[in-house]
């Protein structure tokens, strides 16, 4: 492994710990809130456990990795790379928010096509054609045979 | 004897043999895609056997689970490419080979090798399962807790490079199964009182996200590389020599694979690594090593198989998952209204052996599909990785709604997304989490029971023999590592090579 990769890891250790000395707070708070019963172990005794251990794991993923990085240079992660992310991601949301209303073809059209542009696709118009039939085969196999209710839009499909 | 006999009649006939055909067939296409492992394979796949009767769904997805491992070594072997950490072992000697031209004899010997040992496994199981079934009838909840004790310190010791990223991703999964409404006092917890939190986060889900959108992204990120694929030449047999080098590897493995795999502790990677390791220590070819033995491939190949084989025996008689994939298969058993257990070979006897005997048949066309076919299969490995992946996006969508059925699920898998792939840029492993997922709420679950009986005592937790020999090996798992180190510097050796993770298994 080169230096530039172990550096990635190790800042990607540090930001996972971080989320999760965060989420840590949130389960040891919703925890605090629940209401105590008479059993000899109550429903928060769990959560409380977990929340501790993922504060404890959690910092200790943060100081291995902050020590490793404590020498500061070498570039952050390429932004183009970041805006790829965020694109896929934004993808993924309007996939989840445009399903019920334009139906699982014409959605799933869609996320096939963006999402293998994304990854560096060469033809877009190809990119699309592969999408509606993958879909479409996905549609009538899973709605169609299998009895599986997908949504459809106001087209039916 | 006779009720397998019974299970062989359920699964012989016409239409169930067409399922075990149909899952064996897609298991393996999908299998063989780059970076789908087993546990993934067949959390995709689960809707497909949503509407099915409960036998034929059961029998299509055994197919399914032994197709996705024997789809899975062909792309290690071609492709260097492990789906999971489980072929790692595989692709080391096997791409070896097929860079050198032999892509052709390691793929039979993989195959056969699985034949091998997916059919001694399955022979072990049948013998082995109604065996600790009827000792596991006779545990309490102390016992249970104990055993997932166990479960929880291996898993985080074994599958992942440091006990410290082992047990950072098995209490993330823990935090997920947290979500819901507590079975005891009707209370939700970190549900934020949005609906499809309530019911808890599908296994399903979290699966694909943390595996299939977490290495879709990790593919956006890093940039594609274009991978290659090993060109196979000739038709996949073994000539007399490979033979008799392979066939003693088959039975090793199979004999390392089996006993570790069917213990109740983490799961199929520590058998494939012993094997490789005992190959190369007995092997007359040491120095192929490294360069492309034979043995390398059919002994850890065979492990694995075995030890998948071998991981069914704690999640049907004891209902306790080991693996990433064993915990996928007992989501699947609930969603057909089955509870693995002790209970499950009395009260649901003939789905059991049904499903035993569809792993035996599977076991049979797996070979007869693959040795013929593997060309066609190897064909699958020329699709280039944006279709692929987009293609792995829109089944994990397809999935995830089948499971839950809501937008709010599709956010949820994008947001367990994104942890995934931090996961993995971090080197953390990610079937701990799925395993911590099934298990915790588990293990909370049994210790409130133990404590509400004893009523508040908890030196019930040590009131048997059993109980106190497995705490003594939770304790012995979490201080050994720290005493081999100690013991090592002692004698002034070097700490042994790290274990090859060659490209990104998890």
């Amino acid at each position: 492994m080169t230096e530039d990769q172990e550096r990635a890891q190790a800042r990607a250790s540090a930001l996972l710990g971080l989320i999760m000395v965060v989420a840590a707070v949130v389960v040891l708070v919703d925890a605090a809130n629940l209401r105590e019963s008479d059993d000899a172990l109550g429903p928060a005794a769990a959560p409380t456990l977990i929340g501790l251990l993922l504060g404890v794991l959690g910092g200790a993923l943060v100081v291995q990795g902050v020590r490793f990085l404590r020498t500061p240079q070498g570039s952050a992660l390429d932004p183009r790379r970041l805006r790829r992310l965020a694109a896929m991601v934004a993808l993924l949301i309007a996939f989840a928010l445009v399903l019920p209303i334009l139906g699982y073809v014409v959605s799933s059209a869609a996320l096939f096509a963006g999402a293998a542009l994304l990854l560096g696709a060469p033809h877009p118009a190809r990119v699309v054609a592969y999408g509606w039939t993958l879909a479409a085969l996905a549609f009538l196999i899973f709605d169609r045979l299998i009895g599986l209710s997908l949504p459809t839009g106001p087209w039916g499909f | 004897m006779d009720q397998l006999l019974t299970g062989f009649a359920d699964a012989l006939t016409p239409a169930n043999l067409l399922w075990a055909l149909v899952g064996v067939t897609i298991g393996t296409a999908v299998g063989v895609l780059p970076g789908i492992g087993p546990a993934l394979t067949v959390a995709l796949l689960l809707p497909i056997t949503f509407r099915l009767e409960p036998a034929g769904a059961l029998i299509m997805f055994a197919g399914i689970y032994y197709g996705g491992m024997y789809g899975g070594s062909t792309t290690s072997i071609l492709l260097n490419t492990p789906g999971e950490s489980a072929s790692v072992a595989t692709a080391l000697e096997g791409n070896k080979m097929a860079r050198s031209g032999r892509a052709a004899a390691a793929l039979a010997t993989a195959a056969i090798g699985s034949f091998v040992a997916g059919t001694i496994g399955t022979i072990a199981l049948t013998v082995a399962a109604p065996l600790v079934a009827d000792i596991a009838i006779g545990f309490g909840p102390p016992e249970y807790v104990a055993l997932m004790a166990v479960a929880f310190v291996t898993v985080s010791a074994l599958l992942g490079p440091s006990l410290l990223k082992g047990a950072a991703s098995l209490v993330i999964g823990a935090t997920l199964g947290l979500v819901g409404i507590d079975t005891l006092t009707g209370q939700s917890r970190l549900a934020f009182g949005v609906p499809s939190l309530l019911d808890g986060i599908d296994v399903v889900i979290v699966v694909v996200a943390l595996f299939a959108l977490g290495e879709t992204f990790a593919h956006l990120v890093a940039g594609t590389g274009a991978s290659r694929v090993e060109p196979l030449r000739g038709a996949a047999v073994l000539s007399r020599d490979d033979f008799r080098r392979s066939w003693p590897a088959w039975l090793r493995g199979t004999a390392i694979g089996f006993p570790i795999g069917s213990l109740p502790a983490g799961g199929a990677d520590v058998p494939t690594f012993l094997s490789y390791g005992l190959e190369k220590r007995l092997s007359k070819h040491r120095h192929e090593f490294g360069h492309g033995a034979i043995e390398g491939v059919a002994g850890p190949e065979s492990a694995n198989n075995a030890a998948a084989a071998g991981v069914l025996v704690p999640l049907l008689t004891i209902g306790l998952p080991t693996s990433a994939t064993a915990a996928v298969i007992l989501t699947a058993f609930q969603s057909y209204g089955l509870q693995p257990g002790p209970q499950l070979f009395t009260e649901s006897g003939d789905l059991v052996w049904a499903l035993i005997a569809s792993l035996y048949i599977g076991n049979v066309l797996l070979l007869v599909l693959n040795l013929p076919l593997v060309r066609v299969w190897a064909r699958l490995l020329t699709i280039p990785a944006y279709g692929i992946y987009a293609g792995v996006l829109l089944f994990a969508c397809l999935g995830t709604y089948a499971a839950g059925g809501t937008t709010a699920d599709l956010m949820i898998l994008t947001v367990l997304g994104l942890v995934g792939l931090l996961m993995r840029r971090a080197d953390v492993p990610v079937a701990p989490a799925v395993v911590g997922l099934i298990l915790a709420p588990l293990f909370e679950q049994q210790l409130r029971r133990a404590l509400a009986l004893s009523e508040g005592d908890w030196s019930v937790l040590v009131s048997t023999p059993l109980t106190v020999i497995l705490w003594i090996v939770v304790v012995l798992a979490l201080i050994a590592p720290g005493i081999f180190a100690l013991y090592r510097r002692r004698r002034g050796e070097p700490a042994p090579a790290e274990r090859e993770h060659a490209g990104d298994p998890r």
